[in-house]
């Protein structure tokens, strides 16, 4: 679904290639793809329709710049409120200061707080923790054995029913640390003593900054409830976590509108390294299903075709093992195979989908049966013999079923793009390219 | 939960008793403001103004603009995409091409088509008290998600509710991934006097689970409540974990368990957790939280299974059986009478 919605969204913006003056049919078709792929990630209603108003007025308004095309100057435009609606990325100093976390239940706090003093451990802060959810049973063996794992002081007592004597109690405790992350039990916005409550805590601590962690997967009830929050104690940035799902993460966004701040951490995935700071590029192509909208906006002539996968090559049929080695491993940095296809210019052509169907354990397996392979089989996969195979398996780890899948799969992946080549019918890479500037 | 949305649809009718009145006048229809609350009489209106005054063969064209403002509502309602898609052309085929009276009611041949729609995706309740008493014992409930919808929580209440109803109770600890979570169980265990069985941390769920059956065979248990970890459905060696539970524990119940305020993403993960391991009924946690309560039509649409239970606060008792004519009903309902 989302994919489709990334592809009618490029094939809006092809529709501008190649005019010379902007045209008011195409821009509304774009702005209503645009719209519905917003939707689907959850970003709020009324964001959707103030961004898509700003990018029809001033796409139809503004002067394309002299040498820009049309196309890179709508697109421009489309970048420019993408980033203006997901904002900066909040600050984070490395200097003494109170965190309050704050945020409603099982969006994640208790995991984020760990996340958080081991990110703050790393940098060389000395870091602690309490634990005031006097609510969750477990809460505090939880956040205790989180943060034993990693060296990281944790104060609360399960025994304790006020989270403020806990707060208190805590801070005198811990005394001289220098970053003191405060965890709190899970509150929404219709619970007017649990908000009373976090009031207090803010008052007490006197914290430096009141991070909102928010679910990915959060939707329209986002706004409303940041907007809660905010009042109650003026949150300071937002942590999106559990963008290792499929969600996009855009409830986030209302959150962020809601109360003036910046996402200044995600968290993608259960153990406690998964903490990443918030960069705007990558959660937009993430919004919207398609590539990488900022390289697509920056570079305009020059090819994609830098020494990680040779697309030429590819395109001639000359696909290799060592090439889906490479795009292995660059499947970390990218993304699954599907968005790396996206970046490369195919147009609109469609791969088939199981193609893509490989799940990333079996990337990662795939990886090492190739690693046990000799260069000459990597380079003419055509050579493989059983006893080869029978070699590859035990080297690797993998039973010769295993190595038989994989040859399987680069055989499917090496016809897929041959279609490709077929479906361009007279193939010129070059004027491919350039028809489709890059997208 | 539905309030929001209740309020939303009951301004519909409001709106539309109001035109209804005013019939013969065509400005019928003040001119509102932008405001999202304010949009539905609006609507309304002009629906029932194409329907009456203009229209006896109801035209797509004629009611385009006005089911692209209801499907905003909808979708500020948190109602996932590609299900308002379908309960709009639903309404529009309902509408379109029908051949209506003048005098004929606009009120119900709207309301109709709207209950027709809503009832469409919600389906049928799932009762879960006839359920076991009507089933071989012990019955093996497995409850699956994703992390921090309120597995943990919604098993204990669960327990709490069928011990209320008369039933014995189990609960397997098979959460032995996330901190704290055995703990969390146990004293949840502990307060309502539910016998409960688990291992160490780290430990094989399935074999924790496969422990509990035991034990219910044994004992002469009503009713295993199996508890899970929560997991991303699209981590495959997770999913890989829950389908061996399946295998080892042949739950006679599986019950997908999500929340109330999520929002298209609801979507996607019920649709791949119904994938890997099946899922026979749904509880949405969190009700309390969203006071519009679109997941809830979205996940009982896609998952295509009834809605269990409904979440609605921290304590134990705070779950209730749904049942979708009443909701619609309530939804529908016209205004406080």
């Amino acid at each position: 679904m989302i994919d489709r919605l990334g592809t009618s969204l490029k094939d809006a913006l092809k529709k501008l290639a190649g005019k010379t003056v902007v045209d008011r049919a195409a821009v509304e078709e774009l702005v209503k793809d645009l719209q519905r792929a917003l939707l689907q990630a959850d970003v709020n209603v009324k964001l959707v329709m103030q961004i898509s108003q700003a990018i029809k007025t001033r796409s139809l308004e503004e002067e394309p710049p002299k040498g820009m095309s049309v196309r890179e100057h709508v697109l421009r435009i489309v970048y420019q409120e993408l980033v203006r609606l997901v904002g900066s990325s909040g600050e984070v100093r490395l200097e003494p200061q109170r965190i309050l976390m704050a945020g409603l239940q099982g969006s994640g706090k208790t995991t984020t707080t760990a996340k958080l003093a081991r990110y703050f451990q790393r940098k060389g802060m000395k870091t602690a923790v309490i634990c005031a959810d006097t609510f969750r049973p477990g809460a505090y063996d939880q956040l205790s054995t989180l943060c034993g794992k990693i060296n990281i002081a944790c104060y609360g007592d399960p025994n304790q029913t006020d989270a403020r004597i806990i707060v208190r109690d805590g801070l005198k405790t811990l005394g001289s640390v220098e970053v003191v992350i405060i965890d709190t039990q899970g509150r929404h916005a219709l619970e007017d003593d649990l908000i009373q409550e976090i009031v207090d805590l803010n008052l007490l601590t006197r914290a430096t900054h009141r991070w909102l962690v928010i679910d990915a997967a959060l939707g329209q009830q986002a706004r409303d409830q940041a907007r809660r929050f905010h009042e109650a104690i003026s949150i300071d940035g937002v942590i999106i976590t559990k963008m290792d799902g499929t969600a996009k993460g855009g409830g986030a966004l209302s959150a962020v509108s809601e109360t003036q701040s910046g996402i200044v951490f995600i968290g993608s995935g259960e153990t406690i390294e998964d903490l990443e700071r918030f960069e705007p590029d990558s959660f937009i192509s993430r919004l919207l299903g398609m590539g990488d909208l900022k390289a697509l906006v920056e570079r305009a002539q020059e090819t994609v075709t830098d020494g990680e996968i040779d697309v030429n090559a590819m395109m001639r049929g000359k696909f290799t093992l060592r090439d889906m080695y490479k795009q292995l491993e660059a499947l970390n940095k990218m993304g699954p195979l599907k968005q790396i296809m996206s970046m490369i210019p195919l147009g609109n052509v469609d791969l088939p989908g199981d193609v893509y169907d490989v799940t990333s354990a079996k990337m990662s397996r795939y990886r090492y049966i190739m690693d046990s392979m000799t260069g000459t089989e990597l380079d003419d996969p055509s050579v493989l013999s059983s006893s080869r195979i029978q070699r590859i398996a035990s080297g690797s780890g993998s039973s010769p079923e295993e190595v038989r899948e994989l040859i399987k799969y680069y055989k499917n992946m090496k016809r897929a793009l041959k279609g490709v080549r077929g479906a361009g019918g007279k193939f010129n890479m070059q004027r491919m390219m350039k028809r489709f500037g890059g997208m | 939960m539905f309030d929001g949305l209740r309020a939303k649809l009951q301004k519909i009718q409001g709106g539309l008793s109001q035109s209804i009145e005013s019939a013969s006048e065509k400005e019928a229809i003040p001119p509102t403001s932008s405001g999202g609350t304010e949009k539905n009489p609006t609507i309304l209106g002009k629906v029932k103004v194409l329907l009456t005054d203009r229209e006896f063969l109801v035209d797509e064209k004629d009611i385009r603009e006005p089911l692209f403002e209801l499907e905003m509502v909808l979708l500020e309602n948190d109602v996932a995409l590609p299900v308002t898609d379908e309960i709009i052309s639903h309404i529009r085929k309902d509408l379109t091409g029908s051949r209506r009276k003048i005098g004929e009611s606009v009120d119900s041949i709207v309301t109709s088509a709207l209950r027709g729609a809503l009832l469409d995706v919600l389906g049928e309740g799932f009762d879960l008290v006839s359920y076991l008493s009507s089933h071989e014992k012990p019955v093996k409930i497995l409850f699956t998600g994703v992390n921090g919808t309120g597995k943990t929580t919604t098993v204990a209440k669960v327990g709490s509710f069928l011990k209320k109803n008369g039933f014995s109770v189990v609960i397997g600890a098979g959460d032995t991934f996330r901190a704290g979570a055995l703990e969390q169980i146990d004293v949840h265990a502990q307060r309502l006097g539910i016998k409960i069985i688990q291992h160490q941390a780290g430990g094989d769920p399935s074999a924790v689970l496969y422990d509990t059956v035991q034990y219910a065979e044994a004992h002469h248990i009503d009713a295993v409540l199996a508890d899970t970890a929560g997991r991303f459905h699209n981590r495959v060696n997770l999913m890989n974990q829950l389908d061996k539970i399946r295998r080892v524990m042949k739950p006679d119940l599986i019950v997908y368990v999500d929340e109330a305020v999520a929002g298209n993403d609801a979507v996607v993960r019920a649709h791949e957790f119904e994938k890997a391991v099946g899922a026979d009924a749904v509880v949405l946690t969190k009700a309390d939280m969203d006071p519009k309560g679109g997941a809830a039509i979205s996940i009982a649409h896609t998952i295509g299974k009834p809605l269990m239970f409904l979440g609605i606060g921290q304590g134990y008792d705070d779950l209730v059986p749904f049942s979708p004519d009443q909701v619609v009903g309530d939804l529908l309902a016209e205004e406080a009478r």
